[in-house]
């Protein structure tokens, strides 16, 4: 099989790097371990070790180019390769990525705010966008409708470095339905992770699990239909078995899945779908089943958003998303509290309603399979979890099933008890 | 070689060269001489004008060249139109810019008229040094910024320098310049020092420069801005948004590309000016953005001004009175 060299993605930060120089020549062997190129990020230096004996086989980027991370550079071929056509494999690329090591996709970048005051918000629903002239000139050179794109300028507008950001994350983007392309980060390597958010957020609700899981584990986080810059189609609702299928697209090899709270039902769907695709399920919060307070607060999250004040968003969620310890230390609640206007800023507002409709259409079609589940099971319950107080019998009606109840927490308890919880998670995808 | 200098004594070194190079130089103006005091062998030469930028002229080049004329602004500039009309190259010094009002005609109805009445036939290489800006506590009837007031006037260059190698170079080819010049001085960088160069040199008119590069925001300045705009750069790093200082030089002409082309780099201008904001060079920056550098712009153009109010008396109005650091810094986080 051939075996591809791409830019290597060295941090969370790094988003590109700068091809220095080749230091075999297309047709020479070289052995596993050894250099086989010569990358600059961040002002060094960095040898890329070949991670098979080859012979490098085709160049695809030249010396001083800069190319965003993931990017196909070269490709190795074992000796008795012959069958080998460079731009059917390049064109391949894409469906290839998550073959294992060194193919981690670009993720991408924030927009680079002159001053960075707020995160990069979309415009509200139905007001007239303001875009920068240098930016709509960037978007008409760039081929691009610069209009519902993030905008990181004061009062959402979009800037420049927004239709930027907005075009490089766009190149990221997975095909996971004809149309439908979704924007999947990832980083590490090893066996694959796969990461759901919940309702009305990124995969910014697991940044204290992402370094965690990357140091032993390829991980990718599924920014959902409406999330960040994935796709937005036009739809009544998004049913879950619809997310469900989106997730499997990206699988190729069974995938150990992490999710929480509306996550938590894709993975749910999926392993009942696809039970091929996934390999262990870690459960965050689970939910069958959409209660009255989930019902009223998801209604109005949606209400909220559509009036473009994130801000507002964040202080009406966070007595629902963490515990009253966290709520009562100022320090701590303000620490936690600091990354959620980002996370919460991701979603499109318009495509809240139809996430939410397809989450209460699901509700409650599958708590009776539970016990067809047969992948193992980690389910991760706050003890002041509002939102989703059912986690318990949840992991009772699966078979075998680990439980691990975090106290103090709440609904957000990946955020907010992040060292229990990566401790249960490591410890489960360990002996799974 | 290179001097450290003040800005006074820069410019008192062009008036010298000025006058060693071309026999056809006069300098006139109220008290220039200075205050009545005499040499020991009966020259008045004690202080040379009321910041000293006179000083050596008379004893050197004589009183027929160097005239310290009565109290009227419209009598010695008249004398200086009229001189520059038919062959010399006066030097005039109007004392504070604030009197610009009682010297306007001669500037306003002939200097700037001459060439373009006579078919180019006549010149008029006449240059006005003029002291103005606030900060000095002298009030609102001594520390106006009129230069827009010039600038506005077609035939006439208006010129600001902001450092004493810059005041030399500009004041030498303003002299030397066939049209007539209105060399504005900032009264509170006149005791500022710098690095003045040995020497006779010009630094040419309508050139603007690159006193700090950046990329991310572009920040005009002229005479006692660039320094605040430098400050507030400075301060910038520290927040990592790393700022262009440009320094206009001049007003008239205006030199449009280094704007733009520093815009075209940026993105995001703001135009820091000490006079007050309405029909002034801040507004005529912003609209040459607004019209010429549209595409260019990632936020609107900011102004940072004084006021629309005459300069205070008040040492702690006054200071409020002038742009700050801390407006401009304001001014770059507001565009986000």
């Amino acid at each position: 099989m051939p075996t591809p060299i791409v830019m290597p993605r060295l941090g969370m930060t790094m988003t590109e790097g700068t091809v220095v120089e080749w230091p075999h020549e297309v047709g020479a062997t070289v052995e596993q371990g050894e250099p086989v190129l010569i990358i600059e990020s961040d002002k060094s230096e960095i040898e890329v070790e070949a991670s098979a004996t080859g012979k490098l086989a085709h160049i695809y980027v030249e010396p001083a180019d800069v190319v965003p991370c993931g990017t196909l550079l070269g490709v190795l071929l074992a000796e008795d390769e012959t069958d080998f056509d460079a731009d059917v494999f390049q064109a391949d690329w894409v469906v290839e990525i998550d073959e294992g090591e060194g193919s981690d996709a670009p993720a991408p970048a924030p927009a680079p705010a002159l001053v960075r005051t707020a995160a990069a918000s979309f415009p509200r629903t139905g007001d007239r966008v303001p875009v920068t002239p240098r930016a709509r000139a960037r978007a008409r050179e760039l081929d691009v409708d610069p209009t519902g794109i993030p905008g990181s300028g004061p009062g959402g507008r979009i800037k420049e470095a927004d239709v930027d950001a907005w075009v490089r994350s766009r190149a990221a983007c997975v095909e996971v339905a004809p149309g439908i392309s979704l924007e999947v980060p990832t980083v590490g390597s090893g066996d694959p992770v796969l990461l759901l958010p919940g309702f009305g957020t990124d995969i910014s609700a697991f940044a204290a699990q992402t370094p965690a899981l990357a140091e032993s584990f390829l991980v990718r986080g599924v920014n959902p239909r409406g999330i960040g810059v994935s796709d937005a189609p036009e739809a009544e609702r998004y049913d879950i078995a619809t997310l469900a299928s989106d997730a499997a697209t990206l699988i190729k090899n069974p995938a150990h899945i992490v999710a929480t709270s509306l996550g938590t039902a894709v993975a749910i769907e999926l392993a009942l779908t696809q039970p091929d695709k996934v390999r262990s399920l870690s459960l965050l919060a689970p939910l069958v089943d959409v209660g009255p307070r989930l019902d009223s607060v998801s209604r109005a999250w949606c209400e909220v958003a559509a009036l473009g004040d994130i801000g507002a968003l964040s202080r009406s969620l966070l007595p629902w998303f963490f515990g009253t310890a966290t709520l009562a230390d100022d320090v701590r609640r303000e620490r936690i509290a600091r990354g959620l206007p980002a996370t919460l800023s991701r979603a499109r507002a318009d495509a809240l309603p139809r996430t939410r409709a397809g989450l209460v259409a699901w509700a409650g079609s599958r708590t009776d399979e539970l016990s067809r589940l047969t992948k193992p099971t980690l389910v991760v319950v706050a003890e002041e979890d509002l939102l989703t107080p059912n986690g318990a019998a949840i992991a009772a009606a699966i078979p075998d099933a680990r439980l691990v109840s975090v106290p103090g927490a709440g609904h957000a308890v990946g955020l907010e008890a992040p060292e229990a919880v990566n401790e249960a998670i490591l410890a489960h995808l360990a002996s799974s | 070689m290179a001097r450290t200098i003040s800005m006074v004594e820069a410019i008192n070194d062009a008036l010298h060269i000025a006058m060693e190079t071309d026999p056809d130089v006069i300098v006139l103006g109220e008290d220039i001489a200075g205050g009545g005091g005499r040499t020991d062998d009966g020259i008045e030469d004690a202080w040379g004008g009321i910041f000293g930028a006179t000083r050596g002229l008379i004893g050197k080049f004589g009183t027929d060249r160097v005239l310290d004329t009565p109290i009227s602004e419209m009598g010695f500039m008249g004398t200086a139109v009229g001189a520059a009309a038919t062959g010399l190259r006066p030097v005039a010094e109007l004392m504070f810019m604030d009197f610009l009002g009682v010297a306007l005609d001669p500037l306003l109805n002939q200097a700037s008229k001459l060439k373009y009445m006579f078919g180019g036939k006549a010149r008029v290489p006449l240059t006005v040094r003029t002291s103005m800006g606030a900060g000095r506590r002298a009030a609102a009837q001594h520390s106006q910024t009129l230069y827009n007031i010039t600038t506005a006037i077609p035939g006439l260059k208006t010129v600001i320098p902001s450092t004493p190698g810059d005041a030399k170079g500009l004041l030498l080819a303003a002299i030397r310049d066939d049209n007539p010049v209105i060399f504005c001085e900032p009264k509170s960088l006149m005791r500022s020092t710098g690095e003045v160069p040995e020497g006779d040199y010009e630094i040419p008119l309508g050139e603007a420069v690159v006193r700090r590069t950046g990329e991310n925001v572009t920040l005009v300045g002229m005479g006692r801005t660039v320094l605040t705009a430098l400050e507030a750069a400075e301060q910038l790093a520290g927040e990592g948004v790393a700022a262009e200082v440009l320094d206009l030089r001049t007003l008239q002409p205006l030199d449009e590309e280094a704007i733009l082309s520093s815009l075209r780099k940026t993105g995001h201008l703001v135009v820091i000016d000490e006079a007050t904001p309405r029909c002034g060079i801040a507004s005529d920056v912003a609209a040459l953005c607004v019209d010429r550098g549209f595409d260019f712009l990632d936020a609107p153009v900011k102004k940072v001004t004084a006021p629309h109010t005459p300069v205070p008396f008040s040492p702690a109005l006054e200071d409020t009175f002038l742009p700050t650091t801390e407006r401009i810094v304001d001014a770059v986080r507001e565009m986000g």
